[in-house]
């Protein structure tokens, strides 16, 4: 489903390079849930953000859902973001003016569906991640939690192969923690999604199926872990 | 691009005092330029519809400062179409010296004022009085109102330029409202000057003429200045229409000035609005990105967020639009009925042209606002936004 050949990425502040990834080889198949887990600036997030098409490398190969990604055009990039990615980000992003419907229809505007085909993926959506009754509260009205489950049904409304979780938890409490990460677990087990996710949090290991450590860029032997 | 318009209508609504206050300042401003554009073809209406078409004006070529010799008038009489001709001569008067001169005045021929300006609807009877009476008075109804005068009371003026005063009887009123004028009978300053200085009044300010056609004014206006060119005053006939548009002149050129402080003022407008969508942009840094980052492709940001501006201008520009149409009906209305002294305010009207006008300024307004945030957002890499956010 993923493959990284001889990756990197270099990123300039002010006069100095930041090697952020440095000649990682990574696979990642179908239907797996894998944690990217290492310090901060340990260059997670960036290797999160090439699997999702959001960044390219500097040197070597991306392919994603069979798709060279860094031979692809910006359009071409959202449309692949669009088709195959779904994302979840720390601080939930919600469009506050938007009820939770309405935000987990956003990604299907740019589909050809009707207006009550949309409602109805949307609703299923909720649905899936167990808020349909909450389909018509805004963001503020939902709790950190709630927020998150939202975002988890914007990501997967348009029924993307893969799920990028950015952080998840980072923003959470210890018992809505758990139940994201049993979420995101569910998306892979009963869904057969690709969950990648960037996580500090310890409590993933007992979710996750891998976990790979990044250190200054350098990917580090995979670590297998058992599923809890 | 439809579908999206529930999604750009709730981000306007996101911050509804700026939205408001951004609305309110185009609004105005379209308004005031809607009013502005008016006025040129207003103020011709206003004159077309108060200058009469058989009626023209002889002056002295050099200028309206300079007098023409009384004889002039008896030579005019005599052309072929004149059917009435009389003058005016600016006598300054003052009724309150302290306060200067508050409404023009003028000596005039009292037997052919009602032939010369029959259209100004003056009683028979008072115009009967006011050739009958020597030191009687036409006086225009403003200026009757404005000084609580009636028909019969004495009034004295002192003249500013002549050294006489000289007291008056209100025989009739000029029942106009835009006729501000006293008219008094020329013989009786004539007079009055020959008893204070031995010297007669032998000169006028201006002919009046009243013509038979107006078929025949063109050739007219030609006769009458070649009659008195070479002479010791040569003279410019035009029509009371030209004559107005001359008078009216430096407040076109006004009217240009203030045209262009409101292309300023549009032009300010225009740096507002793009403000407005600048700092809409930078609160939603973390929106956008998400935006791109769930597939909107960089034209549709793009579009989604001038669409914002132009939709945010057009509410502006219309409301703008609407206070001006209901103003200038108003004013109309007003005209018509309550307030006979706004009648002519009625010739402020907004034409299709001017709608469409300020439509395509509200448009140029939100298009230029929009189009620089709205392409830095949507040229923005998301990795790099989501960086600085996250």
């Amino acid at each position: 489903m993923i493959e990284l050949r001889d990756v990197s990425r270099t990123y300039k502040r002010g006069a100095d390079a930041i090697r952020a990834l440095d000649h990682v080889t990574l696979d990642i198949d179908s239907g797996r849930f894998v944690a990217l887990m290492g310090p901060s600036g340990s260059g997670k997030s960036t290797l999160l953000n090439i699997v999702a098409g959001l960044d390219r490398p500097d040197s070597g190969e991306v392919v994603v859902a069979g798709q060279k990604l860094p031979d692809m055009s910006e359009d071409e990039l959202a449309a692949f973001r669009a088709r195959h990615v779904g994302f979840v980000f720390q601080f939930f992003n919600l469009i506050p003016v938007l009820t939770a419907r309405g935000n987990v229809e956003l990604p299907l505007l740019l589909t050809h569906l009707g207006k009550a085909e949309r409602r109805e993926r949307a609703l299923t959506a909720l649905r899936i991640v167990g808020l349909e009754e909450r389909a018509e509260h805004h963001p503020n009205e939902l709790s950190g939690g709630e927020q998150q489950r939202v975002a988890i049904a914007r990501a997967i409304v348009s029924d993307p192969e893969i799920v990028v979780a950015d952080e998840p938890t980072g923003d959470l409490d210890a018992k809505n923690a758990v139940e994201i990460l049993e979420l995101l677990r569910a998306l892979c087990t009963d869904f057969g999604k690709t969950v990648v996710m960037v996580t500090h949090d310890a409590r993933a290991e007992a979710h996750v199926d891998i976990i790979h450590s990044l250190d200054k860029g350098v990917l580090a032997d995979p670590e297998m872990a058992a599923r809890a | 691009m439809l579908k999206f318009l529930p999604f750009i209508w709730r981000n306007l609504a996101r911050n509804r005092l700026r939205t408001t206050l951004t609305t309110s300042a185009i609004a105005l401003a379209v308004a005031l330029v809607c009013l502005l554009l008016t006025m040129p073809a207003g103020l011709d209406a206003i004159m077309s519809s108060l200058a009469s078409n058989t009626r023209i004006v002889v002056v002295n070529k050099g200028g309206l400062v300079y007098p023409l010799p009384y004889a002039y008038l008896n030579k005019i009489r005599a052309r072929p179409g004149v059917v009435a001709a009389t003058s005016w001569t600016w006598f300054g008067g003052a009724f309150d010296v302290d306060r200067g001169v508050t409404f023009p005045n003028f000596a005039i021929e009292p037997d052919s004022v009602g032939t010369v300006w029959e259209d100004w609807g003056i009683a028979p009877e008072q115009l009967e009085a006011f050739r009958k009476r020597r030191d009687g008075a036409l006086v225009g109804r403003t200026t009757l109102q404005q000084n609580g005068w009636k028909i019969g009371d004495r009034v004295t003026l002192s003249s500013t330029i002549f050294p006489v005063s000289l007291e008056f009887q209100i025989v009739g009123e000029i029942p106009l409202e835009r006729a501000p004028h006293f008219w008094f009978q020329r013989e009786y300053l004539d007079q009055a000057l020959r008893a204070k200085t031995g010297t007669g009044l032998d000169f006028l300010g201006t002919a009046w003429v009243r013509v038979d056609e107006a078929d025949r004014v063109e050739l007219l206006l030609s006769e009458i200045d070649a009659m008195f060119r070479n002479s010791e005053a040569e003279t410019s006939s035009e029509t009371e229409l030209s004559y107005m548009k001359n008078f009216m002149g430096q407040l076109e050129g006004f009217v240009t000035i203030i045209l262009i402080v409101t292309g300023l003022v549009a032009l300010c407008l225009v740096f507002i609005a793009a403000n407005t969508a600048s700092m809409s942009v930078r609160e939603r840094v973390a929106e956008i990105a998400v935006l791109k980052a769930v597939g909107f492709r960089r034209r549709l940001v793009f579009n989604t967020l001038l669409a914002e501006a132009v939709l945010l201008s057009m509410i502006g520009g219309g409301a703008g639009l609407l206070t001006a149409l209901g103003l200038t009906q108003a004013l109309k209305a007003a005209g018509a009925g309550w307030s006979p002294a706004l009648g002519p305010l009625g010739s402020f009207i907004i034409t299709p042209t001017i709608f469409v006008q300020a439509l395509f300024l509200a448009l140029f307004v939100g298009m230029l606002s929009g189009w620089i945030p709205a392409f830095g957002a949507s040229r923005r890499s998301v990795a790099s936004a989501l960086r600085e956010v996250f």
